[in-house]
């Protein structure tokens, strides 16, 4: 007993380090959260100093609104493509990128650029191409087009376009990080044993590059999912309701139309949505995943 | 040094992951993103700052939405910090579409913004709802206005908001275009769209649309609408049963005026509507090759850079005929910014000598001179473009009207239908889905 207490009493300035992130973690994101919550059970307008509590009606509301579904189908739909787009784009860059390639640092360094601008910067960029730059180049080539962002039917792919350009960059490095790790003996071995450079990718590659895998796809996911600044930057959700995704909607409700209450409890669904995404896909692809 | 730059280094990047760490944490982005320019506001000086002595030095801050003429209005606080030596006007201009987050989340968190600019109406009503508006009704400067400017922008009588700026909205066209083609100013909504019709037979874009900015046809929508209703379609209490939940936009006729209205805006709009934004319109009309516009006068000095002599001689400025009652189009002319002063300043008395200086006739011929918009001040100058002098007759006639006045709800139909309204475009959807889907969405949000 004494032992233990002076165990304790030694080990106890230890936690002396954990006190500056557990109070920012408490006070940047625990303390909102909570403020969140109960604001979520308001009618609060965001302005005024006085709020009721309203129950549950914020929910009710939520899951009886139309718009909301379209709107997590926009979100879901970009995400979804998104993760995909840039973990094959990513992959096959890596392979390449890999390889004895001459200038194959200044090539990895290209592809990374985009990811280090800001992404309002690289929405302007893109709007401004889209609807200038593009026609008037193909203009020269006889042909006629107009900026996919102001076409409800193009629109998302338009945003997916410029989000792979700006996001292929650091899962690429994750991968050739991971390419890297890869004893060179198993593929040398495969290659001996008469597999060709398809079969040594599926079979050999592929299932090593599983943590690389895991953790590109989670990240991906959950930050397309929460994607906020390039929609709103671009589209801002137009037109129609073709690119509204659940950021915006969130933030259009909160703060456009007066409706602090009502986008707080949006935020909650959301929250409660990322949070169950994030749990199956890790479970999922973790169980996939092979040691060296 | 080398010790010193690494530890300076390693600061530096632990300050960004933790701020990084901040701006993850989960579903809110939302609510996270204006704080983030909001945090390191000036403001917090002048509020901690000793209450005001007319002979101490004070710092009072102004935020307001014309960042558009950043410029202008800083030498017109020059011209105020001139006479006024002991005070110093911490200016702060935002975008117009980030204005009302910005300010909502300042004045939440307990920042004082001692002036700042607001928008007559609802908006207004909020704020006084909030606590946040200091009764300028009875002090001296408001005398400079007229009555009936005060009574427009009183909120339950009593005014909270010292009138600013105002300005029309109207249709720019090209003169030349026009003569070439041999066409009138249209006075009805019909002869508009033909003109429109004969335009594009030309060869040449009728209308100028940014439409991609959603402010620009929602500006169009939220006076097209109302003006109808109103004025053509007899209902009067519209918006306000709407607040209540009484009236629907499907028995509404207007609603379905309004959208057909905009169907032939879109026809007769320059390609890709959705896909240029009002520079872009702007761009497109400065360079002659749409041949209308539908703006206020923002873009004037826009366009004097980039075509002189379209501004000079090549272009004029006609109201916008919302229907085929021409004894009924008259000019658009609403009011822009409104100054308020917070109720909880520690500077109110620098605040107030602030207003009675933007009331004076030097503050008003300041503002026209610097902005390009009109002022309300009686008396100021209104030489502000070679196009907008083409207005004159309806202002000496008084053909003025401000289908502003008509929207009493605080409900946000506007977003809603500006962003419904482009469904129909595209074909995704008819005129009566979107009425219903609007009339759906009131629903939940009336009072």
């Amino acid at each position: 007993m004494k032992n233990l207490g002076r165990t304790i009493r030694r080990e106890t300035w230890y936690i002396l380090f954990l006190v500056p992130g557990v109070l920012l973690f408490a006070f940047a994101v625990i303390a909102p959260f909570v403020a969140g919550v109960r604001y979520s059970f308001t009618n609060w307008d965001g302005v005024s100093r006085k709020l009721s509590y309203i129950g549950l009606d914020n929910y009710v509301n939520a899951f009886q609104d139309a718009d909301l579904w379209t709107v997590l189908g926009n979100t879901f739909k970009y995400a979804i493509i998104l993760t995909i787009l840039v973990n094959v784009v990513a992959i096959l860059l890596a392979l390449l990128l890999d390889s004895y390639l001459p200038m194959r640092n200044l090539f990895r360094t290209v592809f990374f650029l985009p990811g280090v601008i800001s992404v309002v910067l690289a929405g302007f960029i893109w709007s401004y191409n889209y609807s200038q730059g593009f026609p008037k180049l193909l203009s020269s080539f006889g042909l006629d087009v107009t900026s996919p962002l102001g076409n409800p039917d193009q629109a998302l792919i338009g945003l997916i376009i410029i989000a792979v350009w700006q996001g292929v960059g650091t899962p690429m490095i994750i991968y050739i990080a991971g390419l890297q790790n890869i004893p060179v003996e198993l593929t040398e071995s495969a290659r001996i044993d008469g597999a060709g450079p398809f079969r040594v990718f599926r079979s050999v590659t592929l299932p090593l590059l599983g943590p690389s895998v895991t953790i590109n796809m989670l990240l991906v996911l959950t930050g397309s999912l929460k994607v906020f600044d390039l929609v709103y930057v671009t589209t801002n959700g137009g037109p129609g309701f073709a690119t509204e995704v659940i950021s915006t909607f969130i933030y259009k409700n909160a703060f456009s139309s007066f409706k602090a209450g009502y986008g707080m409890a949006l935020s909650m669904i959301f929250f409660v949505i990322l949070v169950v995404v994030t749990v199956v896909q890790v479970s999922i692809f973790r169980k996939r995943e092979v040691e060296v | 040094m080398n010790k010193k730059l690494s530890f300076g280094l390693s600061f530096a990047l632990m300050t960004a992951l933790l701020s990084a760490c901040g701006g993850g944490n989960d579903g809110g982005s939302a609510s996270q993103t204006p704080s983030a320019s909001g945090s390191n506001s000036p403001a917090t000086e002048s509020a901690s700052a000793p209450a005001a002595e007319p002979s101490e030095p004070v710092t009072i801050s102004f935020m307001h939405f014309k960042s558009d003429v950043t410029d202008g209005i800083a030498k017109i606080i020059e011209q105020f910090e001139a006479e006024n030596p002991n005070i110093t006007v911490d200016v702060q201009p935002v975008k117009y579409d980030d204005y009302g987050t910005l300010l909502k989340t300042k004045l939440a968190s307990g920042d004082i913004v001692d002036v700042f600019t607001l928008n007559a109406g609802s908006t207004t009503k909020l704020y006084h709802d909030g606590g946040y508006l200091e009764d300028l009704t009875d002090l001296e400067f408001m005398k400079n206005f007229d009555p009936g400017v005060l009574a427009e922008q009183a909120t339950d009588g009593r005014n909270y908001i010292m009138p600013l700026n105002a300005g029309p909205i109207a249709v720019f066209y090209n003169k030349k275009i026009f003569a070439d083609l041999g066409l009138d100013i249209p006075t009805t909504y019909d002869a508009l769209m033909e003109s429109a019709q004969k335009i594009k037979d030309a060869g040449k874009t009728p209308f100028a649309l940014g439409w991609k900015d959603g402010w620009t046809l929602g500006m169009w929508l939220s006076r097209d609408f109302p003006s109808n209703t109103v004025l053509i379609d007899g209902q009067t209490d519209f918006f306000d049963k709407l607040e209540t939940g009484q009236a629907k936009f499907a028995d509404n006729p207007a609603a379905h005026t309004v959208i057909s209205h905009a169907l032939d805006l879109f026809k007769f709009g320059n390609k890709d509507q959705l896909g240029v934004d009002y520079n872009g319109a702007v761009d497109l009309f400065a360079r002659e090759e749409a041949a209308m516009m539908y703006m206020g006068t923002w873009p004037l000095a826009d366009i004097q850079k980039k075509n002189p002599e379209l501004y000079e001689s090549g272009m004029g400025y006609f109201p916008y005929p919302f229907s085929n009652d021409p004894s009924l189009n008259k000019l658009e002319f609403n009011p822009d910014a409104s100054l308020a002063v917070n109720s909880n300043s520690e500077n109110k008395e620098a605040a107030f000598k602030f207003l009675a200086f933007m009331a004076s006739k030097a503050g008003g011929d300041a503002w026209v001179e610097n902005t390009n918009t009109l002022s309300y001040v009686k008396g100021a100058s209104a030489d502000i473009a070679p196009a907008v002098t083409e207005l004159q007759p309806y202002f000496d006639n008084g053909h003025l009207y401000n289908s502003q006045v008509f929207i009493t709800t605080t409900i946000d139909w506007n977003t809603q239908f500006t962003q419904y309204v482009q469904k129909v475009f595209f074909n995704k959807a008819t005129p009566e889905d979107i009425i219903k889907d609007l009339d759906d969405w009131v629903a939940k949000n009336h009072k």
